[in-house]
């Protein structure tokens, strides 16, 4: 499908902040300055990226606890977020949500859940919402193989199917949740035919390709601003990481990491696609790539030097009136 | 002024509100009944008749007749008042709070904290509670203690119709979420309602009865219990304060430490079992901040240890009763 | 790579506070490739390999192998080969590890906090202004509360409030106004090794532990067979005594010295003044209550104020007073003023000492409008608000010490009254009836101070006779 090339070179960035953002991360939080529990999401840019694309700031996404991706390609703030996931005061939940609640409502983000499962039920409710603005605005719930199987996510869809709420269901089939294999936990040979059964329409597509994962997702976005129903996408995609920091990932197979950067980089597959393609000049493309790793050492220099909240802000922001 | 019954009340707020801001939106199950059926929509009308008609008024968009599923429907009303609608969300029974437990606890009420007070998520989830009816263990219970033990919650707990009406129209325009709790026996209670719209400040709690001698703190259906008892105790020259809380969180502090400070006395009425409960929470309260006007030591009134019982017999012993709260203001009288 | 970096004790997951450098894998002066392994560290939880990140040389190993360290903490430091060494030493030198504590872990808060400061002010002295009605109008701070602080003359605006937001509550007034606790504490105690095979309460086993019981295979009379504090009582070979004596041998009995306030001053200099100036002589009796307590059941349902029994007592003596005018009078020196009316005074025990107020001209009042007065004058007893004319004027005071399970007492004249009636309790009393029968009757007992340079034996036996009658048969005196 037609994508102009500043509309290529924008989602380039983000995949590429996504990326980076995550595998500094992971340096840093060796050092130990990062408190709590952290998912990193690098390997399945092309999905958030491809997805988000589409959505402008009226369209809501709520996203899992793997949820630094979604924020970043929503269009939140990147030093807002590094400030947040170091717990400074400036970060943008003021340091009281951290990595696994990451959010910022202006941008149509509800927030990473630190609830498998935790999403979808929201989404659609969001979606309602939508609907009543009628618009044509939408809501997008990002879920895990792991969240394929909460009671909340049945309840979600079928919910969205019997109102017509414009929901999109995306699952991002890592083929991991948490530790166990999908081939062991997930019991129907895949996750969009759970979501056809429960009666929408569902579309299946390579979720380590962004082109793939634009051109679909252009379908789906169609369908749903359309008011034909709620729709539901299983990517296939795949986690670099561990499911958590620290996570010494025994289950996997021998060098199946190495294999996985070498055959299924998303970066790699968009600039080999690019090329051959001749959509965006190497130049542009590794000009960005600076361009990001600036912005990143950047964030990650502030944070480090940022003020932590105090302790009078353990008390604000439960209510909005206090009696 | 008008008589109306405590469901009429809500069912006439929801009107009102709903006509004020095209913004509010009811969803819950059967709260139009009949959907998908021959019968037809509003068959039903809400098995407690507080919803009626208000399909018919504002639309299926408006009034949204859900699947039983509580977690999507509790999940849904946090998503709705994030983003800039205003949710009113009834739980059939307040007993199944357990099956949409985390969208209250982990979702709503933190939304606003997690998120560094950047949202704001003006959600009304209504529930229907209390013992009484005979409609035993799994259909009886009274969540106040395990709700007002979470931060970022409102729980508010009318005992009069006319306080029905006030406080559901506060619960409303409330940017806070809100659980509001309606007891099942409370339904058909008649009271005087005023005319119009006007709102019942959260924290404010109302003297049910007035008199020197005992301070009993009391919520919902043990309101009326508790003045009862009162009425009863006045004739035998015992003066007891009624305190009618109706609002657990936030808590009228200083209308309990009032009263102790005046009384020296106090007796806690609560239908649920004992511990870690409403009462645990009030006597420890008076004890730390009003020892020094204690004569007695505090007294609870609450149901036993147990589930709600079936039989007549044994929720009529299970319940508190103007008999039982008589007998502990009497004891604490008689603390030498 | 970088020229310098520092190798630091990675956090693998969140619960790990430490490691321990198994081996180092690769040695000091080598370089590495990106994906080789440099060392292995072990937690009590796993066992890993740290994989290099990039190229680089290991140019100092901080840290041995087999030695613990924290997460955060220096192990070693890579730099390219053409940095001096001089320059790594430094870096190794000046490096400060970052704060990868938790609240739980190695940086939270010590183990004993300050002593707490009681940040109330004590009770001002008497020479500072005297604080009244509209001292605290603008201060948060409850009804209950304020009404104290004014009646004892503390300085609420320097009490730091325990309600909400800061209010000021009775409590804290209360607390404020009291000296200082002398606390007498019993210090830490050892702990004794817990052995799982006793059933016993921790207190139990550290009681035995103590005293060197064995309590192995002892059944307890606690829940389920286990042994408490009391059956370990009972095993203590002099049981009981033996606590006790360490007890009293190591209690501090220092006594606490504290002056006298200034109501309490006066109210010492006048009792001893009458008790040494005044010839008393006392009467006693008891009397029938049994029909006026029913009396005063029937009264108060029928009349709007709910009278006590002292109301009726108040009533019956100004009666008698009247009727026996020769006792009711005041003495001054050597004059002795006979009064036409009846002017009782009742003891009030108010917060700040006792108290006697009058009612004056009781004959002429029925009893509800007595029982209004004495409430009336309660109120302000306990709110300081009792003026001199209150006080003056009186030729009798009850004083009622029934309700405090006295049985009988004597009271000390207050003067210039002439006599003071000491009211005890009510008991049941076997009493030989007309007819001859046994009945159970509540007699109430009463003793009759009187000031012999005035009053003679016969006239205060006559009173109480009078008085007598008029209360075990109340409807004579209405």
């Amino acid at each position: 499908m037609q994508i102009s090339e500043d509309a290529l070179k924008q989602a380039y960035r983000q995949m590429k902040t996504i990326r980076m953002f995550e595998e500094r991360l992971h340096d840093e939080i060796m050092t130990g300055e990062i408190a709590g529990f952290t998912h990193l999401y690098a390997g399945q840019e092309a999905v958030a990226v491809g997805v988000c694309e589409h959505l402008d700031y009226n369209d809501t996404i709520a996203s899992t606890h793997r949820g630094h991706g979604h924020c970043i390609a929503k269009g939140c703030d990147v030093r807002g977020m590094m400030l947040e996931i170091y717990g400074r005061a400036d970060g943008i939940c003021k340091g009281k949500g951290g990595s696994m609640h990451i959010a910022d409502i202006e941008k149509g983000m509800l927030g990473a859940n630190g609830i498998v499962g935790g999403g979808p039920p929201i989404v659609v409710g969001a979606a309602l919402a939508a609907k009543l603005y009628g618009d044509g605005r939408l809501a997008v719930a990002f879920s895990g193989d792991g969240a394929c199987n909460q009671g909340t996510t049945f309840e979600a869809m079928n919910l969205a199917v019997v109102t017509n709420a414009p929901a999109i269901f995306a699952f991002e089939n890592n083929h991991y949740s948490e530790h166990t294999g999908v081939a062991y936990a997930v019991g129907s040979k895949d996750i969009a035919s759970r979501a056809e059964s429960f009666g929408m329409k569902a579309w299946r597509v390579d979720g380590c390709d962004f082109f793939k994962v634009y051109e679909t997702m252009g379908e789906v976005v169609d369908h749903v601003r359309a008011g034909k129903g709620p729709a539901a996408v299983e990517f296939d995609t795949e986690r670099f990481f561990g499911h958590f920091e620290g996570d010494p990932q025994n289950y996997r197979g021998e060098g199946e990491i190495a294999r996985l950067r070498e055959e299924r980089d998303s970066i790699e597959i968009f600039r080999e696609h690019a090329a051959k393609n001749k959509l965006v000049s190497k130049k542009d493309l590794d000009a960005i790539d600076k361009e990001v790793s600036d912005l990143i050492d950047k964030s990650v220099e502030e944070s480090r030097a940022a003020a932590p909240p105090t302790a009078e802000d353990v008390l604000t922001d439960v209510y909005i009136d206090y009696i | 002024m008008a008589e109306l019954m405590l469901r009429e009340a809500i069912l006439q707020t929801l009107f009102a509100e709903m006509e004020r801001d095209e913004n509010v939106v009811v969803l819950g199950e059967d709260i139009v009944g009949g959907m998908g059926t021959e019968g037809g929509p509003e068959a039903i009308g809400g098995i407690w008749g507080t919803s009626t008609g208000l399909y018919d008024k504002f639309g299926g968009d408006r009034v949204i007749d859900t699947p039983i599923s509580e977690s999507a429907i509790i999940g849904a009303a946090g998503g709705l008042g994030l983003t800039g609608k205003r949710p009113v969300a009834e739980i059939m029974f307040a007993d199944f709070l357990g099956v949409c437990m985390d969208q209250i606890w982990n979702q709503m009420a933190k939304f606003r904290y997690m998120f560094g007070g950047k949202t704001e998520c003006p959600a009304v989830v209504r529930m229907i509670y209390g013992a009484g009816l005979n409609a035993a263990a799994q259909h009886s219970q009274a969540p106040h203690g395990i709700l007002t033990s979470m931060p970022g919650l409102k729980i508010v707990m009318p005992s009069t119709p006319a306080d029905a009406k006030g406080l559901l129209t506060t619960a409303i325009r409330d940017q806070d979420p809100v659980i509001f709790l309606e007891h099942k026996a409370l339904y058909a209670e008649k009271g005087e309602v005023p005319e119009g719209e006007y709102t019942i400040p959260f924290g404010h709690a109302r003297l049910a009865h007035a008199g020197e001698d005992v301070t009993i703190v009391a919520a919902g259906l043990m309101v009326k219990f508790a003045t009862k008892a009162a009425q009863g105790l006045a004739e035998q020259g015992i003066g007891c304060d009624v305190i009618d809380l109706r609002t657990t969180s936030p808590l009228d502090e200083e209308a309990i430490l009032d009263s102790v400070e005046n009384t020296g006395r106090l007796v806690v009425v609560d239908e649920s079992p004992p511990r870690c409960g409403l009462a645990t929470d009030i006597v420890s309260l008076v004890t730390n901040k009003a020892y020094a006007s204690l004569k007695a030591p505090p007294e609870m009134v609450t149901s036993p240890h147990t589930p709600v019982p079936f039989a007549r017999e044994l929720e009529k012993a299970y319940l508190p009763s103007p008999g039982k709260i008589a007998d502990a203001v009497q004891r604490t009288l008689a603390w030498k | 790579m970088k020229n310098i970096k520092a190798f630091t004790m990675p956090k693998w997951g969140i619960e790990m506070q430490e490691g321990t450098i198994s081996e180092w894998v690769v040695k000091e002066g080598q370089s590495f490739k990106k994906g080789e392994i440099i060392a292995l560290i072990e937690t009590d939880k796993i066992s890993n390999e740290v994989e290099a990140e990039f190229d680089g040389v290991l140019r100092k190993i901080v840290t041995p192998s087999g030695q613990t360290e924290p997460v955060g903490a220096l192990l070693g430091v890579f730099g390219d080969t053409d940095v001096p060494d001089g320059e790594i030493e430094t870096f190794a030198q000046s490096f400060e590890a970052a704060d990868t504590g938790t609240a739980v872990g190695r940086n939270s808060d010590s183990a004993a906090p300050a002593p707490v400061e009681t940040s109330v002010a004590e009770a001002p002295a008497p020479s500072a202004p005297a604080i009244s009605d509209t001292s605290f109008d603008n201060l948060n701070i409850s009804p209950k509360a304020r009404e104290l602080a004014i009646e004892l003359q503390v300085d609420a605006t320097q009490i730091s409030g325990s309600g909400r937001n800061g209010r000021i509550t009775y409590q804290d007034v209360h607390q404020a106004s009291r000296p200082d606790a002398a606390v007498d504490l019993g210090g830490a105690l050892p702990v004794p090794a817990d052995d799982e095979s006793i059933f016993a309460s921790p207190l139990a086993k550290r009681l035995a532990a103590m005293n060197g019981i064995d309590l192995k295979g002892v059944t307890g009379a606690g829940a389920r067979g286990r042994s408490r504090k009391e059956d370990v009582l009972a095993l203590l070979p002099d049981a009981g005594a033996r606590p006790q004596a360490s007890l009293a041998e190591n209690a501090d009995n220092t006594p606490q010295i504290v002056e006298m306030d200034k109501i309490r001053k006066v109210i010492a200099k006048r009792l001893t003044e009458a008790k040494s100036t005044i010839p008393h002589f006392y009467i006693r009796s008891d009397f029938d209550v049994e029909n006026l307590l029913e009396f005063r059941r029937i009264g108060n349902k029928v009349l709007s104020t709910k009278a006590s029994l002292n109301d009726y007592l108040v009533k019956a003596v100004g009666r008698a007073l009247v009727e026996h005018p020769d006792v009711n009078v005041q003495v001054h020196d050597d004059k002795i003023h006979y009064y036409p009316h009846a002017n009782v005074g009742v003891a009030i025990a108010a917060k700040s000492g006792l108290i006697t107020p009058v009612v004056k001209n009781v004959d002429l009042m029925d009893i509800s409008d007595i029982s209004r007065a004495t409430t009336q004058l309660i109120k302000k007893a306990n709110t300081g608000k009792l003026g001199f004319a209150d006080l003056e004027g009186g030729t009798l005071t009850i004083s009622n010490l029934g309700m405090m399970g006295v049985d009988q007492f004597d009271a000390i004249i207050n003067p210039p009254q002439g006599s003071i009636l000491a009211i005890g309790g009510i008991s049941r009393v076997m009493t030989e009836m007309e007819d001859g029968s046994g009945e159970f009757r509540s007699k109430l007992s009463v003793a009759m101070s009187c000031d012999h340079r005035a009053i003679d034996g016969a006239a205060g036996a006559k009173f109480m006779a009078t008085l007598k009658s008029m209360i075990e048969d109340p409807e004579l005196f209405f």
